[in-house]
């Protein structure tokens, strides 16, 4: 069976069990949702997969008042009027077909090659988003009212799903996904993409940034944990300090926890505790 | 083999369906899968759709595939159970090492993880027998442990529950988590609380209306003119305050989730507090009851306009309502009787409603269900109750 097997990008580090998910659901046509805390990677996956199997890559990004015909097409009402009143433009005012635009779903549907569909953080909309997305993920194609006209989809694109669970999804929808779950990258992970972003990266560096970065992350009571995110710019802002660019100093201080902690609570709490292991 | 780890799959309760077994034996055949560990995380990608049981399904992969023991599905009646025992061992040792029949210095020397082992073993000899009689653990008896009246740090934990007298208080499942279980079954709750909904027009002028647009253009002979509106947002505040203490609410536990999980997945402002029974000067935001209390006070800062949904049985002790210091807990001492904060609560929002899920043809043989409709507007929590709540919220 010939089937383009994705096995990660330049700055992605994929594991092997999110690799086999990818392609599995590639193989079956079903679109993947992904869940998993703030930073994980889930929206990079998306983009990782289009540029390694050369896909075009369209972007959804959700918004919480969004319809989901506006994903799908829009009609151009005002430009179409304007044209009536004015007439100066190339465009045939007659014809209906002309003031028709693809959303990104559309556009995904109408696309010559096969497109990788990113769906991204689709909780943010009302569930009635996901429930009128069923009909289409199942069908594979949708109406435009205005014409009576049916799009389908030219070849099925690889829709990547993420959620960020502030809502529970519903049922029937997670029943037409697969599903996974992002895990919080493990240290060992952590070095191997901190040495896909740096490779010219000093290994004390590296190994005292994560380390400490680790021990941060445990503080308790912390409400929103740093991710790779703010770790990949905490290490460029150590890699500029001449202090700290060698990696040692890390054991006795911690600097910019700014770049890590972005909640005023949580910087205090970390700050108090980075005090006290400087005196300890 | 497959067939038999689907069913295992839902025997542990994981929500499996069958269009997603036949999805994974499409994965099968696409050739894709080539060793065992490929199959688990296909299977587990294709059939389990929440992170919550990704341990319970690893824990089944292991028991099918490689025959190891399946876990005992730990009852959480006996995590609490052995919880409370443990706490009370804090307070006095001694009479829960009399209690075991065991020497004091024997329990002192576990760890409290070992201990809470120990007495969950304990626990499960006695399973069944519950009851009376002078077992170490029971109600009413000459135990020494169980319900004697007391709770942990001096608190009543018994008290009477209108029809329903405390049977088994020390193996109560206290409280539950009505978030974490409990699969969205009945759709129609859903569809009641849809109507749920107050679209005000808000924000900037920036959209819009097409309609009132070409209207104004024609009317001004083909010169355009583009009419602005308000977007309109959903502005509805709800606060549901859920009665989740004690015995009396274990039936509805099922109806309750239901119409939990539908409201957390459909409202944006969403407020859920939790109390047992009745409530005094306070409501709490976490499930136990103990760590997040909210004053009732504070509620008469919040929008009028909220609509408040309480759901309990409304049935308890007369007292516990009508009594300047009613509640069962010693902790609890407002020095107001319970009814005036109800009161309270309904005089500070217009729009309130109380959700009964006891069948309404009962409602006349408790006392405090009747004193209470007479603050709240009372309904039953069934599809119709629910629908006529809700246009009496709207209304």
């Amino acid at each position: 069976m010939e089937l383009n097997q994705f096995s990660g990008a330049v700055k992605y580090v994929l594991d092997q069990e999110l690799a086999k998910i990818v392609n599995i659901s590639m193989a079956l046509e079903m679109p993947l949702l992904l869940k998993g805390e703030p930073g994980t990677g889930k929206t990079m996956l998306a983009h990782a997969i289009a540029e390694t199997l050369r896909m075009p890559l369209i972007v959804l990004n959700v918004k919480s008042s969004m319809k989901l015909v506006e994903a799908l097409y829009q009609y151009d009402t005002l430009t179409r009027l304007n044209d009536s009143r004015f007439g100066d433009s190339d465009r045939d005012v007659s014809d209906i077909n002309a003031y028709l635009r693809m959303g990104k779903i559309g556009q995904a549907f109408v696309s010559d090659s096969r497109a990788v569909l990113l769906i991204d953080e689709i909780d943010k909309a009302e569930s009635d988003f996901q429930d009128d997305m069923l009909d289409v993920l199942d069908q594979m194609q949708f109406d435009i009212v205005e014409t009576d006209e049916v799009v389908k989809a030219k070849q099925r694109p690889v829709f990547i799903i993420t959620s960020n669970a502030k809502k529970d999804l519903s049922d029937p929808f997670l029943g037409r996904c697969n599903f996974h779950h992002i895990a919080f990258p493990d240290p060992k992970m952590m070095r191997n993409i901190i040495s896909a972003h740096f490779p010219e990266l000093n290994r004390s560096l590296a190994e005292n940034a994560v380390k400490a970065f680790y021990e941060l992350r445990r503080i308790e009571g912390i409400e929103k944990k740093p991710a790779t995110r703010e770790l990949i710019n905490w290490i460029r802002a150590l890699l500029a300090d001449p202090d700290f660019r060698h990696g040692d100093k890390l054991q006795k201080e911690i600097p910019y926890l700014g770049v890590l902690f972005k909640k005023s609570g949580d910087y205090q709490r970390a700050a108090s505790i980075s005090l006290k292991k400087r005196f300890f | 083999m497959f067939i038999d780890f689907f069913f295992k799959l839902r025997e542990v309760s994981i929500p499996v369906n069958p269009t997603s077994f036949l999805t994974l034996q499409k994965a099968i055949n696409s050739g894709l899968v080539g060793s065992l560990d490929d199959f688990y995380i296909v299977a587990r990608t294709v059939l389990v759709k929440s992170e919550k049981y990704f341990d319970l399904y690893d824990q089944v992969f292991a028991h099918v595939f490689q025959g190891t023991a399946l876990p005992e599905t730990d009852d959480p009646a006996f995590d609490f159970l052995a919880d409370t025992l443990l706490q009370e061992w804090l307070q006095d040792p001694k009479s829960i090492a009399d209690g075991f029949g065991v020497d004091e210095e024997k329990l002192r020397a576990m760890s409290s993880e070992e201990l809470i082992d120990y007495f969950k073993e304990r626990l499960k000899e006695q399973q069944g027998r519950h009851d009376g009689g002078s077992k170490w653990i029971g109600t009413g008896g000459t135990s020494p442990v169980g319900h004697s009246g007391f709770h942990p740090g001096g608190m009543r934990v018994g008290g009477q529950s209108g029809n329903k007298s405390a049977v088994q208080v020390a193996a109560e499942r206290r409280y539950r988590d009505y978030s974490t279980e409990g699969p969205l079954t009945q759709n129609s709750i859903g569809e009641a609380l849809k109507r749920l909904r107050n679209l005000v027009p808000r924000g900037a002028k920036d959209q819009i209306n097409i309609d009132a647009s070409i209207y104004q253009t024609m009317k001004n002979g083909g010169e355009i003119e583009l009419v602005f509106d308000r977007g309109i947002v959903d502005r509805l505040k709800i606060i549901l305050a859920i009665d989740n203490g004690g015995w009396s609410m274990e039936p509805y536990v099922h109806i309750v989730q239901t119409l939990f999980t539908y409201a957390k997945s459909q409202f944006k402002d969403l407020k859920t507090y939790f109390f047992h029974n009745t409530i005094y000067d306070y409501l709490w935001e976490d499930p136990g009851r103990y760590s997040s209390p909210v004053k009732i006070d504070e509620f008469s800062r919040l929008d009028p306009d909220t609509r408040l949904i309480i759901v309990g049985d409304a049935s308890m002790a007369p007292y516990e309502l009508m009594a300047a210091d009613g509640s069962i807990y010693a902790m609890e001492r407002s020095g107001k009787p319970s009814i005036e904060s109800l009161r309270f609560l309904s005089e500070t929002f217009d729009h309130s409603i109380w959700l009964n899920p006891t069948p309404r043809r009962n409602w006349g043989y408790t006392r405090t269900i009747s004193v209470i409709e007479n603050i709240f507007p009372m309904f039953e929590l069934s599809l119709d109750g629910l629908e006529n709540g809700v246009s009496r919220l709207m209304s």
